[in-house]
Protein backbone atom coordinates (compact mmCIF):
# COMPACT_ATOMS: atom_id res chain seq x y z
CA UNK A 1 0.00 0.00 0.00
CA UNK A 2 1.47 3.39 -0.95
CA UNK A 3 2.24 5.70 1.93
CA UNK A 4 0.00 8.79 1.82
CA UNK A 5 2.82 11.17 2.69
CA UNK A 6 4.93 9.64 -0.12
CA UNK A 7 2.02 10.17 -2.49
CA UNK A 8 1.84 13.84 -1.56
CA UNK A 9 5.59 14.26 -2.06
CA UNK A 10 5.26 12.69 -5.51
CA UNK A 11 2.56 15.18 -6.45
CA UNK A 12 4.76 18.02 -5.21
CA UNK A 13 7.59 16.78 -7.42
CA UNK A 14 5.21 16.62 -10.37
CA UNK A 15 4.16 20.21 -9.66
CA UNK A 16 7.86 21.10 -9.86
CA UNK A 17 8.03 19.65 -13.37
CA UNK A 18 9.53 16.23 -12.55
CA UNK A 19 8.31 13.83 -15.23
CA UNK A 20 9.95 10.86 -13.48
CA UNK A 21 7.70 11.51 -10.48
CA UNK A 22 4.74 11.26 -12.86
CA UNK A 23 6.08 7.86 -13.87
CA UNK A 24 6.34 6.81 -10.23
CA UNK A 25 2.76 7.90 -9.61
CA UNK A 26 1.78 5.84 -12.65
CA UNK A 27 3.61 2.84 -11.15
CA UNK A 28 1.42 3.14 -8.08
CA UNK A 29 -1.95 3.90 -9.60
CA UNK A 30 -1.70 3.40 -13.36
CA UNK A 31 -3.13 -0.10 -13.30
CA UNK A 32 -6.18 0.73 -11.19
CA UNK A 33 -6.72 3.95 -13.17
CA UNK A 34 -6.66 1.97 -16.39
CA UNK A 35 -9.09 -0.54 -14.85
CA UNK A 36 -11.50 2.27 -13.94
CA UNK A 37 -11.26 3.75 -17.43
CA UNK A 38 -11.68 0.37 -19.05
CA UNK A 39 -14.93 -0.12 -17.15
CA UNK A 40 -16.24 3.31 -18.14
CA UNK A 41 -15.26 3.30 -21.80
CA UNK A 42 -16.15 1.13 -24.78
CA UNK A 43 -12.76 -0.51 -25.32
CA UNK A 44 -9.03 -0.63 -24.62
CA UNK A 45 -8.15 1.99 -27.23
CA UNK A 46 -10.41 4.57 -25.65
CA UNK A 47 -9.10 3.67 -22.19
CA UNK A 48 -5.54 4.10 -23.42
CA UNK A 49 -6.26 7.45 -25.02
CA UNK A 50 -8.10 8.78 -21.98
CA UNK A 51 -5.41 7.47 -19.61
CA UNK A 52 -2.83 9.60 -21.42
CA UNK A 53 -5.11 12.63 -21.28
CA UNK A 54 -5.81 12.03 -17.59
CA UNK A 55 -2.13 11.83 -16.68
CA UNK A 56 -1.57 15.00 -18.65
CA UNK A 57 -4.33 16.62 -16.56
CA UNK A 58 -2.60 15.32 -13.41
CA UNK A 59 0.60 16.95 -14.65
CA UNK A 60 -1.16 20.26 -15.23
CA UNK A 61 -3.19 20.24 -12.03
CA UNK A 62 -0.54 18.93 -9.62
CA UNK A 63 0.14 22.39 -8.20
CA UNK A 64 -3.51 22.73 -7.14
CA UNK A 65 -3.72 19.41 -5.27
CA UNK A 66 -4.67 19.92 -1.61
CA UNK A 67 -4.24 17.08 0.86
CA UNK A 68 -7.08 18.38 3.05
CA UNK A 69 -9.48 17.70 0.16
CA UNK A 70 -8.78 13.98 -0.03
CA UNK A 71 -6.10 11.42 -0.73
CA UNK A 72 -3.95 11.39 -3.85
CA UNK A 73 -5.68 8.17 -4.86
CA UNK A 74 -9.08 9.87 -4.74
CA UNK A 75 -7.79 12.95 -6.57
CA UNK A 76 -6.17 10.88 -9.30
CA UNK A 77 -9.12 8.56 -9.84
CA UNK A 78 -11.51 11.53 -9.89
CA UNK A 79 -9.43 13.11 -12.67
CA UNK A 80 -9.54 9.84 -14.61
CA UNK A 81 -13.29 9.49 -14.13
CA UNK A 82 -13.95 13.06 -15.22
CA UNK A 83 -11.76 12.56 -18.29
CA UNK A 84 -13.76 9.45 -19.18
CA UNK A 85 -17.07 11.27 -18.76
CA UNK A 86 -15.77 14.11 -20.95
CA UNK A 87 -14.64 11.63 -23.59
CA UNK A 88 -18.03 9.98 -23.69
CA UNK A 89 -19.84 13.29 -23.95
CA UNK A 90 -17.67 14.64 -26.72
CA UNK A 91 -16.30 11.61 -28.57
CA UNK A 92 -18.29 8.57 -27.66
CA UNK A 93 -21.28 7.48 -29.65
CA UNK A 94 -24.57 7.11 -27.90
CA UNK A 95 -24.59 3.38 -28.54
CA UNK A 96 -21.17 3.03 -26.91
CA UNK A 97 -22.41 4.89 -23.87
CA UNK A 98 -25.42 2.62 -23.58
CA UNK A 99 -23.26 -0.48 -23.81
CA UNK A 100 -21.00 0.87 -21.11
CA UNK A 101 -23.89 1.59 -18.80
CA UNK A 102 -25.25 -1.90 -19.18
CA UNK A 103 -21.91 -3.14 -17.88
CA UNK A 104 -22.12 -0.86 -14.84
CA UNK A 105 -24.17 -3.26 -12.80
CA UNK A 106 -22.61 -2.57 -9.43
CA UNK A 107 -20.17 -0.17 -7.86
CA UNK A 108 -17.79 -2.95 -6.82
CA UNK A 109 -16.83 -6.13 -8.62
CA UNK A 110 -15.32 -9.52 -7.79
CA UNK A 111 -12.26 -8.89 -9.93
CA UNK A 112 -8.90 -9.22 -8.24
CA UNK A 113 -7.83 -5.86 -6.83
CA UNK A 114 -4.45 -4.24 -7.27
CA UNK A 115 -2.92 -4.81 -3.85
CA UNK A 116 -0.67 -1.83 -4.30
CA UNK A 117 -3.82 0.30 -4.03
CA UNK A 118 -6.24 -1.67 -1.81
CA UNK A 119 -5.26 -4.61 0.39
CA UNK A 120 -7.18 -7.87 -0.08
CA UNK A 121 -8.66 -7.69 3.40
CA UNK A 122 -9.77 -4.12 2.90
CA UNK A 123 -11.25 -4.96 -0.50
CA UNK A 124 -13.36 -7.69 1.07
CA UNK A 125 -14.59 -5.21 3.64
CA UNK A 126 -15.45 -2.65 0.96
CA UNK A 127 -17.37 -5.27 -1.03
CA UNK A 128 -19.29 -6.30 2.07
CA UNK A 129 -20.20 -2.71 2.89
CA UNK A 130 -21.43 -2.00 -0.64
CA UNK A 131 -23.40 -5.24 -0.81
CA UNK A 132 -25.15 -4.46 2.44
CA UNK A 133 -26.82 -1.56 0.64
CA UNK A 134 -30.32 -2.17 -0.77
CA UNK A 135 -30.17 -3.05 -4.45
CA UNK A 136 -31.92 0.20 -5.45
CA UNK A 137 -29.21 2.25 -3.73
CA UNK A 138 -26.45 0.20 -5.35
CA UNK A 139 -28.07 0.77 -8.72
CA UNK A 140 -28.10 4.57 -8.41
CA UNK A 141 -24.49 4.57 -7.22
CA UNK A 142 -23.39 2.46 -10.17
CA UNK A 143 -25.35 4.49 -12.72
CA UNK A 144 -24.02 7.75 -11.34
CA UNK A 145 -20.43 6.64 -10.87
CA UNK A 146 -19.72 4.39 -13.83
CA UNK A 147 -22.33 5.85 -16.13
CA UNK A 148 -21.73 9.49 -15.29
CA UNK A 149 -25.47 10.10 -15.11
CA UNK A 150 -26.97 12.90 -13.04
CA UNK A 151 -29.78 12.26 -10.59
CA UNK A 152 -32.30 13.74 -13.05
CA UNK A 153 -31.05 11.42 -15.81
CA UNK A 154 -31.23 8.42 -13.51
CA UNK A 155 -34.78 9.34 -12.52
CA UNK A 156 -35.81 9.53 -16.17
CA UNK A 157 -33.93 6.39 -17.11
CA UNK A 158 -35.31 4.24 -14.31
CA UNK A 159 -38.75 5.84 -14.31
CA UNK A 160 -38.35 6.76 -10.65
CA UNK A 161 -39.40 10.03 -8.97
CA UNK A 162 -36.46 12.42 -8.69
CA UNK A 163 -36.99 12.78 -4.95
CA UNK A 164 -36.64 9.03 -4.53
CA UNK A 165 -33.40 8.97 -6.52
CA UNK A 166 -31.99 11.80 -4.41
CA UNK A 167 -32.94 10.01 -1.25
CA UNK A 168 -31.25 6.79 -2.43
CA UNK A 169 -28.06 8.63 -3.35
CA UNK A 170 -27.95 10.38 0.00
CA UNK A 171 -28.56 7.23 2.02
CA UNK A 172 -26.06 5.18 0.03
CA UNK A 173 -23.29 7.77 0.20
CA UNK A 174 -23.82 8.37 3.91
CA UNK A 175 -23.63 4.66 4.58
CA UNK A 176 -20.46 4.25 2.51
CA UNK A 177 -18.80 7.12 4.30
CA UNK A 178 -19.89 5.98 7.73
CA UNK A 179 -18.79 2.36 7.31
CA UNK A 180 -15.58 2.93 5.40
CA UNK A 181 -14.37 5.92 7.38
CA UNK A 182 -14.99 4.39 10.79
CA UNK A 183 -12.54 1.57 10.15
CA UNK A 184 -9.97 3.47 8.18
CA UNK B 1 -20.51 31.80 6.70
CA UNK B 2 -22.48 32.98 9.73
CA UNK B 3 -25.93 32.67 8.21
CA UNK B 4 -25.29 30.28 5.30
CA UNK B 5 -26.66 26.79 5.70
CA UNK B 6 -24.47 23.81 4.97
CA UNK B 7 -25.72 21.81 1.97
CA UNK B 8 -25.94 18.63 4.02
CA UNK B 9 -28.63 17.13 1.81
CA UNK B 10 -26.85 17.61 -1.47
CA UNK B 11 -23.21 17.18 -0.46
CA UNK B 12 -23.23 13.37 -0.93
CA UNK B 13 -24.61 13.75 -4.47
CA UNK B 14 -22.02 16.45 -5.17
CA UNK B 15 -19.29 14.02 -4.12
CA UNK B 16 -20.79 11.42 -6.43
CA UNK B 17 -20.86 13.94 -9.27
CA UNK B 18 -24.57 13.39 -9.88
CA UNK B 19 -25.92 16.91 -9.46
CA UNK B 20 -27.15 18.97 -12.38
CA UNK B 21 -24.89 21.83 -13.41
CA UNK B 22 -26.71 24.62 -11.57
CA UNK B 23 -26.85 22.69 -8.30
CA UNK B 24 -23.22 21.68 -8.74
CA UNK B 25 -22.06 25.28 -9.08
CA UNK B 26 -23.92 26.35 -5.95
CA UNK B 27 -22.42 23.57 -3.84
CA UNK B 28 -18.95 24.12 -5.32
CA UNK B 29 -19.06 27.78 -4.33
CA UNK B 30 -20.06 26.86 -0.79
CA UNK B 31 -17.43 24.13 -0.41
CA UNK B 32 -14.75 26.51 -1.60
CA UNK B 33 -15.23 28.69 1.47
CA UNK B 34 -16.41 26.17 4.06
CA UNK B 35 -13.81 24.08 5.88
CA UNK B 36 -16.42 21.80 7.44
CA UNK B 37 -17.99 20.87 4.12
CA UNK B 38 -14.55 20.50 2.56
CA UNK B 39 -13.72 17.92 5.21
CA UNK B 40 -17.06 16.13 4.84
CA UNK B 41 -16.70 16.06 1.07
CA UNK B 42 -13.21 14.59 1.34
CA UNK B 43 -14.62 11.72 3.42
CA UNK B 44 -17.46 11.06 0.96
CA UNK B 45 -15.05 11.01 -1.96
CA UNK B 46 -12.40 8.91 -0.24
CA UNK B 47 -15.05 6.27 0.57
CA UNK B 48 -16.52 6.38 -2.94
CA UNK B 49 -13.22 6.12 -4.79
CA UNK B 50 -11.98 3.37 -2.52
CA UNK B 51 -15.06 1.42 -3.57
CA UNK B 52 -14.37 2.32 -7.19
CA UNK B 53 -10.84 0.94 -6.86
CA UNK B 54 -12.47 -2.33 -5.82
CA UNK B 55 -14.82 -2.05 -8.80
CA UNK B 56 -12.13 -1.46 -11.42
CA UNK B 57 -11.69 -4.06 -14.13
CA UNK B 58 -8.65 -6.25 -13.65
CA UNK B 59 -6.62 -5.56 -16.75
CA UNK B 60 -3.01 -4.88 -17.57
CA UNK B 61 -2.45 -1.50 -19.30
CA UNK B 62 -0.38 -1.49 -22.51
CA UNK B 63 3.28 -2.05 -21.67
CA UNK B 64 4.51 1.15 -23.25
CA UNK B 65 1.83 3.42 -21.76
CA UNK B 66 4.06 4.51 -18.89
CA UNK B 67 6.91 5.33 -21.26
CA UNK B 68 4.64 7.44 -23.45
CA UNK B 69 3.24 9.35 -20.49
CA UNK B 70 6.69 10.13 -19.10
CA UNK B 71 8.15 10.97 -22.51
CA UNK B 72 5.37 13.41 -23.20
CA UNK B 73 6.24 15.40 -20.09
CA UNK B 74 9.99 15.03 -19.80
CA UNK B 75 11.44 18.51 -20.04
CA UNK B 76 8.05 20.22 -20.02
CA UNK B 77 7.10 22.23 -16.99
CA UNK B 78 3.99 21.69 -14.95
CA UNK B 79 1.78 24.76 -14.86
CA UNK B 80 2.58 25.72 -11.28
CA UNK B 81 6.03 27.20 -11.72
CA UNK B 82 6.67 30.87 -12.27
CA UNK B 83 9.32 30.41 -14.94
CA UNK B 84 6.97 29.08 -17.56
CA UNK B 85 4.71 32.07 -17.79
CA UNK B 86 7.13 34.86 -17.09
CA UNK B 87 9.79 33.78 -19.50
CA UNK B 88 7.51 32.86 -22.35
CA UNK B 89 5.38 35.95 -21.92
CA UNK B 90 8.48 38.11 -22.09
CA UNK B 91 9.75 36.34 -25.15
CA UNK B 92 6.54 36.88 -27.03
CA UNK B 93 5.69 40.34 -25.80
CA UNK B 94 9.17 41.74 -26.54
CA UNK B 95 10.62 39.64 -29.32
CA UNK B 96 13.98 40.77 -30.66
CA UNK B 97 15.06 40.97 -34.30
CA UNK B 98 16.56 37.90 -35.82
CA UNK B 99 20.12 37.10 -34.87
CA UNK B 100 20.22 34.26 -37.34
CA UNK B 101 18.68 34.45 -40.81
CA UNK B 102 15.48 32.57 -41.03
CA UNK B 103 16.12 29.59 -43.19
CA UNK B 104 13.30 27.72 -44.73
CA UNK B 105 12.52 24.56 -42.96
CA UNK B 106 14.35 21.49 -43.87
CA UNK B 107 11.45 19.20 -44.07
CA UNK B 108 12.15 15.65 -43.51
CA UNK B 109 10.03 12.78 -43.03
CA UNK B 110 7.94 11.01 -43.95
CA UNK B 111 8.08 7.45 -44.17
CA UNK B 112 4.99 7.65 -42.07
CA UNK B 113 3.16 10.47 -43.78
CA UNK B 114 0.70 8.11 -45.32
CA UNK B 115 -1.42 8.02 -42.25
CA UNK B 116 -4.67 9.89 -42.22
CA UNK B 117 -6.66 9.03 -39.18
CA UNK B 118 -6.09 10.84 -35.92
CA UNK B 119 -5.50 7.64 -33.96
CA UNK B 120 -2.88 6.55 -36.45
CA UNK B 121 -1.22 9.94 -36.17
CA UNK B 122 -1.00 9.53 -32.42
CA UNK B 123 0.55 6.09 -32.82
CA UNK B 124 2.97 7.33 -35.46
CA UNK B 125 4.06 10.23 -33.31
CA UNK B 126 4.62 8.03 -30.28
CA UNK B 127 6.44 5.38 -32.28
CA UNK B 128 8.70 8.05 -33.78
CA UNK B 129 9.69 9.21 -30.30
CA UNK B 130 9.97 5.73 -28.89
CA UNK B 131 12.36 4.93 -31.72
CA UNK B 132 14.88 7.60 -30.77
CA UNK B 133 18.02 5.56 -30.21
CA UNK B 134 20.22 7.98 -28.27
CA UNK B 135 20.17 11.48 -26.91
CA UNK B 136 17.57 13.41 -24.97
CA UNK B 137 13.88 13.90 -25.77
CA UNK B 138 12.20 16.98 -24.32
CA UNK B 139 8.45 17.41 -24.74
CA UNK B 140 6.87 20.74 -25.65
CA UNK B 141 3.63 21.52 -23.85
CA UNK B 142 0.53 22.26 -25.95
CA UNK B 143 -1.25 25.51 -25.20
CA UNK B 144 -4.95 26.25 -25.22
CA UNK B 145 -4.59 27.31 -28.88
CA UNK B 146 -4.37 23.63 -29.87
CA UNK B 147 -4.56 21.20 -26.94
CA UNK B 148 -4.21 18.19 -29.25
CA UNK B 149 -0.88 19.37 -30.67
CA UNK B 150 2.23 17.41 -29.75
CA UNK B 151 5.93 18.03 -30.27
CA UNK B 152 9.21 17.03 -28.72
CA UNK B 153 12.76 18.23 -29.24
CA UNK B 154 15.18 15.42 -29.93
CA UNK B 155 18.72 16.35 -28.93
CA UNK B 156 20.92 13.58 -30.35
CA UNK B 157 24.29 12.70 -28.83
CA UNK B 158 25.76 13.74 -32.16
CA UNK B 159 24.28 15.98 -34.80
CA UNK B 160 21.65 18.63 -35.07
CA UNK B 161 18.63 18.83 -32.75
CA UNK B 162 15.26 18.41 -34.40
CA UNK B 163 11.57 18.51 -33.59
CA UNK B 164 9.10 15.66 -34.01
CA UNK B 165 5.76 17.41 -34.43
CA UNK B 166 2.12 16.41 -34.62
CA UNK B 167 0.08 19.33 -35.92
CA UNK B 168 -2.54 19.74 -38.64
CA UNK B 169 -1.40 21.33 -41.91
CA UNK B 170 -1.23 25.13 -41.53
CA UNK B 171 -3.93 27.22 -43.28
CA UNK B 172 -3.20 28.41 -46.79
CA UNK B 173 -0.55 31.16 -46.81
CA UNK B 174 0.72 30.18 -43.38
CA UNK B 175 3.54 28.07 -41.98
CA UNK B 176 4.53 26.52 -38.68
CA UNK B 177 7.65 28.26 -37.43
CA UNK B 178 10.01 27.01 -34.75
CA UNK B 179 11.78 29.37 -32.34
CA UNK B 180 14.72 28.90 -30.05
CA UNK B 181 14.18 30.90 -26.87
CA UNK B 182 17.48 32.34 -25.70
CA UNK B 183 18.09 33.88 -22.27
CA UNK B 184 17.29 37.50 -22.18
CA UNK B 185 14.74 36.58 -23.32
CA UNK B 186 14.81 36.58 -27.08
CA UNK B 187 13.18 34.33 -29.65
CA UNK B 188 15.32 33.28 -32.60
CA UNK B 189 13.73 31.81 -35.72
CA UNK B 190 14.72 28.17 -36.14
CA UNK B 191 12.92 26.86 -39.20
CA UNK B 192 9.52 26.61 -40.84
CA UNK B 193 7.32 23.86 -42.17
CA UNK B 194 4.10 23.77 -44.14
CA UNK B 195 3.72 20.05 -43.50
CA UNK B 196 0.93 18.60 -41.42
CA UNK B 197 0.08 15.45 -39.47
CA UNK B 198 3.37 14.04 -38.17
CA UNK B 199 6.58 15.62 -39.42
CA UNK B 200 10.15 16.40 -38.49
CA UNK B 201 11.64 19.88 -38.42
CA UNK B 202 15.39 20.38 -38.13
CA UNK B 203 16.31 23.29 -35.88
CA UNK B 204 18.34 25.70 -37.95
CA UNK B 205 19.47 27.70 -34.91
CA UNK B 206 21.91 26.17 -32.42
CA UNK B 207 20.24 25.04 -29.24
CA UNK B 208 22.20 26.06 -26.18
CA UNK B 209 21.97 24.49 -22.73
CA UNK B 210 18.76 25.62 -21.09
CA UNK B 211 17.32 27.28 -24.20
CA UNK B 212 13.58 27.00 -24.74
CA UNK B 213 11.73 26.05 -27.92
CA UNK B 214 8.36 27.18 -29.24
CA UNK B 215 6.25 26.78 -32.38
CA UNK B 216 3.96 29.50 -33.73
CA UNK B 217 1.80 29.98 -36.82
CA UNK B 218 3.35 32.59 -39.15
CA UNK B 219 3.03 33.92 -42.73
CA UNK B 220 4.32 31.38 -45.23
CA UNK B 221 7.70 33.11 -45.72
CA UNK B 222 8.36 33.00 -42.02
CA UNK B 223 8.71 35.90 -39.62
CA UNK B 224 11.67 37.65 -38.11
CA UNK B 225 9.94 37.62 -34.78
CA UNK B 226 6.88 35.74 -33.48
CA UNK B 227 3.62 37.38 -34.45
CA UNK B 228 1.26 34.92 -32.73
CA UNK B 229 1.13 33.11 -29.42
CA UNK B 230 2.82 29.69 -29.41
CA UNK B 231 0.85 26.52 -30.00
CA UNK B 232 3.59 24.44 -28.37
CA UNK B 233 6.47 25.41 -26.13
CA UNK B 234 8.97 24.39 -23.52
CA UNK B 235 10.84 27.07 -21.66
CA UNK B 236 13.95 24.99 -20.97
CA UNK B 237 15.50 22.02 -22.76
Amino acid sequence: MPDKADDVRLVERIADGDAEALGELYDRYGRVAFGVLYRMLPGPEAAEEVAQDAFHAIWRQAHSYRADRGSVRTWLLAICRNAAIDWRRTRGKRTEREVTIEAAADLVSDARVDERVVSLIRAEHVRAVVRELPVEQRQVLALAFWGGYTQSEIAARTNTPLGTVKSRVRLAMNKLRERLEEER
Amino acid sequence: MRSERHPTEDLPAYGLGSLDETEREIIAAHVERCAQCTGDLAQFEDALYEAAAVGAVEIEPPRDLRTRIVLRHRGARSLGGPTWTSRIAQAFIHPVPLAVPAVLALLLVVSFAVVGMNRQQIDTYERALAGVASGRVVALAPTSANPDARAAVVIPDQGQPYLVVRLPPPPSGKTWEAWVLKPGPKAVAAGTSTAGDVFVLLLTTPLGAGDGVAITLEPVAGSQQPTTQPVLLVDRT
